[in-house]
């Protein structure tokens, strides 16, 4: 069993198990001392007996920034890569992080400079999701420090070290992208192989395409007329996503797949990259309509969130009893046959079932919350 | 025989939660009802996001409600037992009941 520690030291310095390896160590040392059994020598391991202070453990408690304080004369590792955090095991190669910096910079473009996550996303070369992530996570360290909650610093310190970092640009150096941020996931409905034959003299583009995966019927010649590449779609979607077509009915009614133009999470790259093409020497015309066009789009979002929110809200009353210790939240809902199928047991239905196994307990059964209300 | 809107308890032990049912009164609690209206967990949730603004937010619990065919049940007769009868009076449905006693 390990020793029982009594003494109260402030976690702020290491992470627990750090911490408690250290004192297990110094602990150990001293029983060795004790017993007047000098500390045998491990081979490989640095510091010599005289750099060592007289605890012996000391000399591993601080090392010099970039470099182990054990590990010395190891020929065959390469220490100097920081992909691999642990030279010894060459399956561990680390993605690179976030530098403090960099995350900061990012808070203070959403946050303080109110530009959209989609356009920080494009200049810092980082995934839209993961912003979002680092803006929620600053915004929860900002709230800890100004409750004067320790910061595990040295611990950060230390992993940021060990691991590849992406650092912040300076001022007029090109910025490293972090990551690839217009990643288009496979969408299952194009995982089959069809046959479709389309005589030449018709065109078939990735919206056609789209159409024929999701088994919707051809698009008419008028709204085929308009769409001069599938990138024009993106904006009229952005602007109404309800303008999607579904096809199905009842529980496989299903949205028409569109072209990979429209769901990149950056659409407007390609408009982007369009304009380029159509004005090769003017560059200032070209920003302007990229600027336009991410303004409108940012426009559009925002009414549209605000819209849903509004939706949101009527669907709720909320009711504060006078001298109860609770608030009450009291939605809408609406037990029809459409909603909880014919015979009221439809498993996406509100309320519990009657006569059906709940199969909370079945395996593979995720009970924790898969996602985070914004 | 009397229609009853009631509160039929589901969930786990300890971990209670109610469909809000219109059922025959002298029917047993877990039986199948005429029809489910609603649901109700006594659980209370804490708010999420909670920023330094309205840190200081109660504790809510949900309630889930089909007013049309409450207000249906209620207009044929369906009579609410005390606990549904508090959280239609909060949903407006109904007049609150007159306490036997009196808040300090």
């Amino acid at each position: 069993m390990a020793p029982r520690i009594q003494t109260r030291v402030s976690n702020a310095l290491l992470p627990l198990p750090h911490f408690l390896h250290i004192l297990i160590l110094i602990l150990l040392n001293s029983l060795i001392m004790l017993f007047t059994i000098p500390f045998p020598p491990i081979l490989g391991y640095g510091r010599s007996p005289d750099q060592a202070s007289p605890t012996n453990g000391a000399a591993y408690k601080h090392h010099i920034p970039g470099e182990t304080n054990y590990l010395k004369d190891a020929r065959d590792m390469d220490l100097t890569d920081t992909t691999r955090p642990f030279p010894n095991n060459r399956n561990f190669i680390s993605e690179s992080v976030l530098s403090e910096d960099l995350r900061n910079e990012v808070y203070v473009r959403v946050v303080e400079k109110k530009k959209s996550l989609r356009a920080v996303s494009v200049e810092l070369g980082i995934d839209m999701k993961r912003i979002a992530a680092v803006v929620r996570l600053v915004e929860l360290e900002r709230r800890q420090k100004s409750q004067g909650k320790p910061m595990a610093l040295p611990y950060a310190r230390a992993v940021h070290e060990m691991i590849p970092v992406t650092p912040l640009a300076e001022q007029g150096e090109r910025p490293t992208f972090h990551e690839p941020i217009n990643d288009l996931p496979v969408h299952p409905s194009t995982g089959s192989q069809i046959f479709y034959p389309v005589p030449e003299s018709r065109s078939f583009t990735r919206v056609d395409a789209g159409r024929v995966f999701s088994g919707a019927p051809a698009m008419e010649n008028e709204r085929k007329e308009k769409i001069s590449h599938p990138s024009d779609l993106a904006e009229e979607v952005m602007q109404n996503p309800g303008s999607i077509e579904w096809v199905g009915k009842g529980a496989n009614a299903r949205q028409v797949l569109q072209p990979a133009d429209v769901r990149i999470p950056h659409p407007q790259l390609v408009q982007l990259e369009r304009d380029r093409m159509a004005h090769p020497n003017e560059r200032r015309v070209v920003a302007d309509l990229h600027a336009q066009r991410l303004k409108r789009q940012e426009e559009a979002e925002k009414k549209r969130r605000e819209r849903a929110q509004e939706r949101r809200e009527k669907s709720v009353k909320h009711v504060e009893p006078v001298g109860g210790r609770f608030d009450y939240r009291i939605q809408d809902a609406v037990f029809t046959k459409e909603t909880v199928g014919v015979d009221g047991r439809a498993p996406w239905a509100p309320g519990r079932r009657y006569g059906v196994p709940t199969n909370d307990r079945t395996r593979g059964t995720v009970k924790i919350p898969t996602r985070v209300e914004a | 025989m009397v229609v009853r809107i009631r509160l039929a308890r589901f969930g786990n032990k300890h971990s209670p939660f109610f469909n809000i049912v219109v059922a025959q009164a002298r029917s047993a609690r877990g039986s199948k009802p005429l029809e489910v209206i609603g649901t109700y967990n006594p659980i209370p949730k804490l708010p999420t996001n909670l920023y330094d603004e309205n840190a200081k937010a109660r504790p809510y619990k949900e309630i889930a409600l089909d007013r049309a065919r409450a207000k249906y049940w209620l207009g044929v007769g369906a009579q609410p037992s005390d606990p549904v009868w508090k959280l239609m009076s909060m949903a407006g449905l109904v007049e609150e009941k007159p306490t036997t006693y009196h808040k300090a």
